[in-house]
């Protein structure tokens, strides 16, 4: 096998990879670029901060009130995911067995693949119809954070997995016991990488819509959620009930500002993530 | 990243203390007996039996995969699935009250490779002090240990530094003031000088030394010329076994077995 015909083989596997990734980084890029040219119109400061406090809800007004909702229900499903998340991960690096290990991935993996519309008639079912909490803040955000669980573990687990076996074991020489090679070892150790797991699970809450369809939004009628126990609106439900709406233009053009919106913030929690996995490699 | 406790099912009651006295405590530090340990169905070690004294060093020398390494863990309660039995001042340590991170308390592990904490270098010496008594003398206890492991007067001025701004022999000498720190009753420690410089290496050797005047201590090491600078008795291990023991001078000068000969003159091992 002469050198050019090494090379004729090198370019040709070259430029098969090429082909078959450019239109997985092309067709995003479009979508990208569509959504902020249709969204363009709309798109100013008003519209993010103008609350709709009025008949139009949304429509004729800002988008405020279904940013904040969609904030409200993420934060919330995340601080009630994580403590279980962390516990869960400590539990699995600490005290199972090797066999309970390899249940507990196969379980998480399982979970992640479930659509989310299933927990969100979970959550209708039990919390807001047996539990009789309703269609509210809690609800939804209970439901989401069953969504967001196994992710977050997973985050979780990558992040303790990734301090090396070596200080453990220092610790572990130094005679320390699990919960000071916890509080003392790991946690100060990985605290970052575990921010950047909640960040990419924020990130996460704020694309899912069908668990909190059914268990936390109304389309109309409510700007901010009074209680617990009120419903919430949010920016995914939003563009939701206007894509409805199809016939009128200028619906459309404030569904397109929402979905621009929305992108944007996902990609501010996603870059947030990266730079905090930076400073960590720093 | 496992933390595996599976193995430390620890009869908590009726525990002997620890001030259960063999006869002959006065003069063994350690007393181990047919040890053996597998892992992965693989025997690391068998009938490793031998004792050491209250004070001095030991020194282990042997080929790679001796066992050398998994024995310091087996004493340290590192691998606690070993059959056999380990005393450490005539107390078993099975039936160590407060369990093996009790004994690793005791029995202190310097690693071959340094692992300093993230944190100053004087936080990195406190980092096992677990007690209010100990944390109230945490500044005399910091100059001590640093003292016994020659650090004192290179970071006596810079205690608030991060420790990783340290070299490696300064590194590895803040393990053993970190270890030192705790008061083991026993120091184990895994090749220290490995991959060191001369510099470092003769003044952890000279801490060493020092250090075994008042507590035993077991060096494992590749380096014969070190096992014989730290004096004391020599164990030479082979496929998981105690080939020979005794005294350094005579183990090198006339080894017994037709295995420490060819060792101590670098000929390959070979024990079947």
């Amino acid at each position: 096998m002469n050198l050019s015909h090494l090379q004729y083989r090198d370019t040709i596997s070259k430029s098969i990879v090429w082909l078959l990734a450019i239109p997985a980084l092309l067709v995003p890029t479009i979508i990208l670029g569509y959504i902020f040219w249709k969204a363009a119109p709309v798109l100013d400061w008003n519209f993010i901060s103008g609350a709709a406090e009025g008949i139009g809800f949304g429509v004729t007004e800002g988008i405020f009130a279904q940013l904040l909702g969609s904030l409200l229900l993420a934060v919330m499903a995340c601080v009630m995911a994580a403590p279980f998340a962390l516990g869960t991960a400590l539990y699995y690096c600490i005290y199972a067995s090797s066999r309970q290990q390899r249940l507990l991935i196969a379980m998480f993996n399982m979970l992640q693949g479930i659509p989310p519309i299933v927990f969100g008639l979970c959550g209708l079912v039990v919390l807001v119809n047996l539990f009789s909490w309703g269609v509210s803040l809690l609800s939804g955000a209970v439901v989401l954070a069953m969504v967001l669980l196994p992710l977050l573990v997973l985050n979780t687990l990558a992040a303790l997995e990734r301090i090396p076996l070596k200080y453990t074991e220092a610790g572990r020489a130094l005679g320390l016991d699990s919960s000071d090679i916890i509080w003392r070892l790991w946690l100060p150790r990985s605290w970052l990488n575990l921010l950047t797991g909640l960040l990419l699970a924020m990130a996460r809450a704020l694309s899912e819509t069908a668990p909190i369809m059914f268990t936390a939004t109304v389309f109309s009628g409510v700007v901010w959620p009074d209680s617990l126990f009120s419903p919430v609106t949010t920016l995914q439900t939003h563009i939701f009930y206007l894509a409805q709406e199809g016939n009128d233009s200028q619906v459309i053009s404030i569904a397109w500002g929402s979905a621009a919106v929305l992108v944007l913030l996902v990609a501010v929690f996603g870059l947030l993530a990266r730079v905090l996995k930076k400073l960590e490699a720093d | 990243m496992t933390i595996d406790p599976r193995h430390e099912n620890f009869q908590q009651e009726a525990l002997p203390s620890f001030d259960t006295v063999s006869p002959n405590r006065e003069a063994i530090a350690l007393q181990v007996e047919r040890l053996g340990l597998q892992l992965d169905g693989k025997v690391i070690l068998q009938e490793v039996s031998f004792s050491l004294p209250v004070k001095g060093v030991t020194s282990v020398i042997g080929p790679s995969g001796a066992g050398k390494s998994s024995l310091l863990r087996c004493l340290n309660g590192l691998l606690t699935q070993w059959s056999g039995s380990v005393a450490v001042n005539g107390c078993d340590t099975r039936q160590w009250r407060g369990g093996w991170d009790q004994l690793r308390r005791h029995v202190g592990l310097i690693a071959q490779k340094p692992v300093v904490f993230n944190t100053s270098i004087r936080a990195n010496v406190c980092f096992g002090l677990k007690s209010w008594r100990q944390r109230r003398h945490a500044d005399e206890l910091v100059e001590k240990s640093l003292r016994q492991a020659a650090l004192w007067d290179e970071v006596k001025d810079r205690l608030n530094a991060p420790a990783t701004t340290l070299s490696m022999g300064q590194q590895q000498r803040l393990c053993i003031a970190r270890a030192l720190a705790i008061k083991p009753r026993m120091l184990l420690l895994d090749e220290p000088t490995a991959s060191l410089d001369p510099h470092s290496k003769q003044l952890i050797e000279q801490s060493m030394l020092q250090i075994a005047e008042q507590t035993p201590l077991v060096c494992v090491t590749h380096d014969l010329a070190q096992a014989q600078r730290l004096q004391g008795s020599v164990i030479f291990m082979c496929d998981g076994r105690i080939i020979e023991q005794g005294p350094g001078e005579q183990l090198f000068a006339q080894p017994q077995r037709i295995e420490t000969r060819e060792f101590i003159n670098w000929s390959v091992c070979d024990c079947d």
